[in-house]
């Protein structure tokens, strides 16, 4: 199996315009969170004009869904409209692409709590703030988000102790 | 604890590494980004050379 290529990924996000915005363990990694992922999470804005880039930037990454990468089903419009997760594999990776997060949170109720962060070779992408993220884990409070949270709350003191 | 003792804990109460925190802190965005897919690319090699998937 191919690793993850994250930062590829984000690149061709950032040249096609898409609006988007990175979440999960790669936007904890991002904010020096020193945690373990294999999948890039998005949550892109979800007016048609958007989807539509989105649909174009998914088929050129050849992307299908995991449930039954058999089957090789493509996600469409009516997929990206939904505010579930689409679990997608790609030629560049696992990429989850989110509706929303925990508690209906859609792109615009998060935009408020992102930053624009340069990713090297002039990327720059919008990424959740490390003080959402542990917000919503705490309000989730699933397993897997309780194991992580002690990690990502002691980066964010360190943060704090450090501005 | 002044600032100079809270440098010189290793691990947070809960078990955290934090001198691993720190370091990794010190690296930029895209910095962390390359040692992230390295990481996990040299597992998913290892796995595979031990036949794992």
């Amino acid at each position: 199996m191919a690793s993850a290529k994250i930062r590829p990924a984000l690149r061709l996000f950032f040249e096609s315009g898409v609006d988007f915005i990175v979440v999960g363990g790669v936007a904890a990694v991002l904010h020096g969170a020193p945690v373990d992922t294999f999948d890039l999470h998005i949550v892109p804005a979800r007016n048609d004009e958007n989807l539509l880039r989105l649909l174009d930037l998914l088929e050129s990454l050849e992307a299908i869904f995991r449930i039954q990468p058999s089957r090789r089903l493509k996600p469409d419009m009516s997929h990206l409209r939904s505010t579930g997760h689409k679990n997608l594999l790609t030629r560049l990776g696992p990429l989850d692409v989110l509706g929303s997060i925990g508690r209906g949170l859609s792109y615009d109720d998060l935009l408020p709590h992102s930053t624009e962060m340069d990713i090297g070779d002039g990327v720059r992408v919008r990424v959740l703030d490390l003080e959402t993220i542990v917000a919503i884990k705490e309000e989730l409070r699933s397993e897997k988000d309780l194991a992580v949270l002690p990690l990502l709350r002691r980066t964010l003191e360190e943060k704090r102790r450090r501005s | 604890m002044d600032e100079d003792a809270e440098e010189l804990k290793d691990y947070s109460e809960d078990g955290v590494d934090l001198t691993l925190v720190r370091w990794f802190l010190s690296l930029t965005p895209a910095e962390r980004l390359a040692y992230l897919e390295q990481h996990s690319g040299d597992i998913l090699e290892i796995r595979r050379l031990n036949g794992l998937r």
